[in-house]
C-alpha cells in the first residue's frame, strides 16, 4: 500500500525513546515549515520535519465550533494578550495554521515591502526580489480568485455595498482547487478543496523521502558555540498534550518554523540563543480584527458560500483592510451583544445576516513573547495603541457605511458604550463620532509576526534577509517571525515565497 | 497576665463573629448543592449548578427559538468543555464559574438581602438582571467575565443540532473525495496500517460544484 513508503510517524507508533539524523531538521509544518522541507527533499537533502500537532483527516474534522477549537488551536483556542486583552489562535496540526485559516492568499503591497527595505536595513526583499518565489508558490497551489459560483450572497452584498460608495473591491485570491462554497475552512475543508500545506507541501516532502514526526514537541535547540546540532523534545498526545518518549534529532543544519510564538520561547528557553540583538520575543505585532453585522430585509443564507470570498485594499494605506466573514455559528454568535430573549431575538436574524471584518496595520501596537514559567506556552503582552484604536473604530464605521450601502435594514457595530444596533447613516455617523477605550471594541488577534524580526543591521534583528539568524552559521527561522513589520495584507503567500527563498539559500549551502 | 474581662469579652466576640462568617461562607460555597448528574466529568456539584443558572439565564425557554440554554444540554457540554480543556484555562474557567456564582455579594441581584444569594439560587428574572449588570458594567473586567461565560454557554447552545436547524444552520451534507493524500495519514490517534482506503477507493477530487441553497443538510 502506498502508505507503507513514506516516512510519516503518528502517535501510535513511538513506542520508546529515539535520535534520528539528518542534513537538515525543520521544525513546524505550517506554512514556513512545510515550503522549507519540501524544497530541500526536491534537492536532495535528509530532511526532517517535526510538528507537534496530528495530522488530520476530513474524518477527525468537527463542525462544532468548541470541540474544533479544542482539538486543532493551541491552548484550546482560549490563547489571549494581556495588556490589552485579546484572543488569538495559533494552530497544532500537520500543515499549522493553513488547515485551519481562510485560504486568503495576497501578495504584500508594493508600499509595504520598500517600508522594510527602508526601515530595516534590507536591500534584497524588494518586489523583484520576491515575486519569483510568490509565482512558483502560486503555481504550485493553484491560487487564484474566488469564483463568482460559490460567492454566496454575503459575499456578494459586500461587493454591492462597496460598489455603491465607489470603493475598489475583489474577489479574494486563495489557495484552493474545487471550492463548494461551504464555509467550513476554519474547521478543516471537508471538501479537500484547500490546499493546506499537510496535504501539498508536506504529502510532496514525504512522498519525495522526507521524514516527518508528528505529535513530537520541540523543547531544545542543541548548540555548539556558533553552530546548532539539532533538536531534543517529547512525543506527546494529542489533545491533551501528555509528554511520554523523548526524541532528539540530529542535524548538520536546524530551521525553526515554530511560529511567531513558539520560535522565541523555543530559543529563549534553549539558553537566550540567536538573541545577540536582544530582539528574540520582542516586537510583536499583530493585525488586530474588529467585526461588524449586518442585517438585512431578505434571506442572505450565510452558511453558504466562501469562508472570505471577497476583499477591499481601498483603504490599505490608511491602515485598514475590509473582508467578508463566515466562521462556525457559535463563534459569530459569540458576539452578538445582550442576552436572554432579546439575544435570542438577535439570533433569528442569523439567517438574514452578513459579517464583515476588518484588519489593522498597527505598528505602533507592540508587544512581547515571554516564556511562561513551567509550560512552553508563551506569555503574550500587548497594547493597542491610541491612534490604532482610532484606526480600527475608522474601520467600523467605513464597514457600516458599506452595509447600508449594500441594503442593511441594520448594523450591529460590536462597541460597548453606545446602541448595540444601528439603524441608519446618520445614527452610526453620531455614535462613532464619540472616542473608545481598547475594552470597547471586541478585538481578534489575527495573524502574528515580528518576533525574531529580520534586520540587516545584526545589532537590531534576529535574522538576516535569508532567514539565518545572525549569531549563528546553521540556524534558520522561517515562520512570520522573521517579518519585520506586519505586512498590511494577510501573510500567508508572502511567509511562503521568503520561505522558499531560505530553502534555496540553504540548498546551496549544503 | 490576665487580660480585663471588657477586652476579653470583645476579643471572644471577634473570634465568634469571624468563626460564624467563615462557617457561613464554607457554607455558602460548598453547602446545599445539588449532587452533579451522572456521568458528568469534571464539574463540581457547585460549578455544575452555577452554569444550569447560567445557562437557563442566558438562553431562556420561549420566544420563536423555543429551546432553552437547559434543553440545549448546555451544562453538558461545558462540563466535557472544561474536562477537555488544557488545565490552566481549566481553571480560569471554573474561576470565572465562582465569581458568578459569588459575585452576588459585591453585585447583588435587585430585591434587597435576598439578592444576596448565591447567583444559582436566584431567580430567573433575578439571574438576568444580575448577567446584565455584568455585561453592561463600566468595569472592564466584569464585562469580560460576562463575555467569557457567554461565550462557553453559546458554544454549548449552538452545539444542540435543532439550534442549528432552526435557524437554517445545519451543516451541508459533504461527502469527502478520497484523494491521494488519504493513504498517507491514518486517523487520528490509529496506526498507519490502520488506513482504511486503497487506491482502488480513490476518487476524483472536488470538482467545484457549488452546494447551493437546496444543498442537503445535516
Amino acid at each position: 500500500m502506498t502508505q507503507a513508503r513514506v516516512d510519516l510517524r503518528v502517535f501510535a507508533q513511538y513506542g520508546r525513546d529515539f535520535e534520528e539524523h539528518a542534513d537538515v531538521v525543520v521544525v513546524g509544518s505550517g506554512p514556513g515549515g512545510a515550503v522549507v522541507a519540501k524544497e530541500l527533499t526536491d534537492a536532495g537533502a535528509r530532511v526532517v520535519l517535526v510538528e507537534e500537532g496530528p495530522p488530520f483527516t476530513p474524518a477527525d474534522y468537527t463542525l462544532e465550533g468548541g470541540r474544533s477549537m479544542a482539538r486543532t488551536l493551541r491552548e484550546g483556542g482560549l490563547r489571549h494578550t494581556t495588556g490589552t486583552v485579546m484572543p488569538t489562535l495559533q494552530a497544532i496540526a500537520l500543515g499549522g495554521g493553513s488547515l485551519v485559516n481562510s485560504a486568503i492568499c495576497h501578495r504584500a503591497p508594493d508600499f509595504a515591502l520598500d517600508g522594510w527595505c527602508e526601515a530595516f536595513a534590507l536591500a534584497h526583499t524588494t518586489r523583484a526580489d520576491l515575486d519569483p518565489h510568490y509565482d512558483a508558490v502560486g503555481g504550485y497551489l493553484g491560487i487564484a480568485a474566488t469564483p463568482e459560483a460559490v460567492q454566496g450572497p454575503r459575499n456578494l452584498l459586500f461587493k454591492r455595498g462597496c460598489e455603491a460608495l465607489g470603493y475598489h473591491c475583489e474577489p479574494t485570491l486563495r489557495n484552493v482547487r474545487g471550492c463548494r462554497g461551504s464555509g467550513e475552512c476554519f474547521s478543516g475543508c471537508r471538501s479537500r478543496a484547500k490546499q493546506s500545506t499537510d496535504i501539498t507541501y508536506v504529502a510532496d516532502a514525504l512522498r519525495g523521502g522526507a521524514c516527518v514526526l508528528s505529535s513530537a514537541r520541540v523543547e531544545c535547540v542543541e548548540v555548539d558555540g556558533r553552530r546548532a546540532r539539532g533538536v531534543a523534545g517529547r512525543i506527546v498526545a494529542p489533545f491533551t498534550g501528555r509528554p511520554s518518549h523523548r526524541f532528539r534529532v540530529h542535524a548538520r543544519l536546524v530551521v525553526l518554523a515554530a511560529g511567531c510564538m513558539a520560535t522565541p520561547v523555543l530559543l529563549l528557553r534553549s539558553g537566550n540563543l540567536a538573541n545577540g540583538s536582544g530582539q528574540v520575543g520582542r516586537n510583536l505585532q499583530f493585525h488586530p480584527g474588529v467585526a461588524v453585522m449586518g442585517v438585512f430585509p431578505e434571506a442572505v443564507h450565510p452558511g453558504f458560500g466562501a469562508t472570505q470570498g471577497y476583499q477591499s485594499c481601498q483603504f490599505l494605506r490608511e491602515g485598514f483592510k475590509l473582508e467578508t466573514l463566515w466562521a462556525p455559528p457559535a463563534l459569530l454568535a459569540m458576539r452578538m451583544p445582550g442576552s436572554g430573549r432579546a439575544l435570542k431575538r438577535r439570533f433569528e436574524d442569523i439567517p438574514r445576516a452578513a459579517i464583515w471584518d476588518a484588519i489593522g496595520t498597527c505598528h505602533a501596537s507592540l508587544g512581547r513573547v515571554l516564556p511562561r514559567r513551567g509550560s512552553l506556552d508563551p506569555r503574550l503582552a500587548w497594547r493597542l495603541d491610541p491612534g490604532d484604536l482610532a484606526l480600527l473604530v475608522r474601520a467600523i464605521s467605513v464597514l457600516t457605511e458599506i452595509f447600508f450601502a449594500a441594503g442593511a435594514r441594520s448594523v450591529l457595530p460590536g462597541l460597548h458604550g453606545i446602541d448595540a444596533e444601528i439603524r441608519s447613516l446618520d445614527q452610526a455617523r453620531r455614535l462613532l463620532a464619540r472616542t473608545f477605550a481598547p475594552g470597547d471594541l471586541v478585538l481578534g488577534g489575527n495573524h502574528a509576526f515580528c518576533t525574531t524580526r529580520m534586520h540587516g543591521d545584526p545589532a537590531r534583528g534576529v535574522v538576516d534577509e535569508l532567514g539565518r539568524c545572525h549569531d549563528f552559521d546553521n540556524l534558520y527561522i522561517a515562520d512570520s517571525g522573521v517579518f519585520p513589520r506586519c505586512p498590511s495584507v494577510n501573510p500567508m503567500w508572502t511567509l511562503m515565497a521568503l520561505a522558499r527563498r531560505t530553502a534555496q539559500a540553504i540548498a546551496t549551502e549544503l | 497576665m490576665r487580660l480585663p474581662n471588657a477586652v476579653y469579652a470583645a476579643a471572644m466576640l471577634g473570634w465568634t463573629a469571624a468563626a460564624l462568617f467563615a462557617g457561613w461562607i464554607a457554607a455558602r460555597v460548598g453547602l446545599g448543592y445539588p449532587p452533579a448528574p451522572r456521568g458528568s466529568r469534571c464539574l463540581r456539584p457547585a460549578e455544575m449548578a452555577c452554569v444550569a443558572a447560567v445557562a437557563e439565564a442566558v438562553f431562556p425557554p420561549g420566544g420563536a427559538l423555543a429551546c432553552s440554554g437547559l434543553e440545549a444540554g448546555i451544562p453538558r457540554y461545558v462540563d466535557g468543555f472544561v474536562a477537555e480543556a488544557p488545565p490552566r484555562s481549566r481553571a480560569r474557567m471554573r474561576l470565572l464559574f465562582f465569581l458568578i456564582e459569588h459575585g452576588t455579594l459585591l453585585f447583588p441581584a435587585p430585591g434587597g438581602l435576598r439578592g444576596l444569594r448565591r447567583f444559582s439560587a436566584l431567580p430567573l428574572e433575578q439571574r438576568i438582571a444580575v448577567l446584565e449588570g455584568w455585561a453592561c458594567s463600566r468595569l472592564f473586567a466584569r464585562r469580560l467575565v460576562f463575555a467569557s461565560l457567554r461565550a462557553i454557554v453559546t458554544l454549548g447552545f449552538f452545539a444542540h443540532a435543532p439550534v442549528l436547524r432552526a435557524l437554517d444552520l445545519a451543516p451541508h451534507v459533504i461527502e469527502s473525495p478520497v484523494l491521494e493524500v488519504d493513504l498517507l495519514y491514518p486517523r487520528i490517534g490509529a496506526h498507519p496500517d490502520e488506513i482504511a482506503w486503497t487506491r482502488a477507493d480513490l476518487t476524483a477530487p472536488s470538482a467545484g460544484i457549488p452546494l447551493g441553497r437546496s444543498a442537503q443538510r445535516q
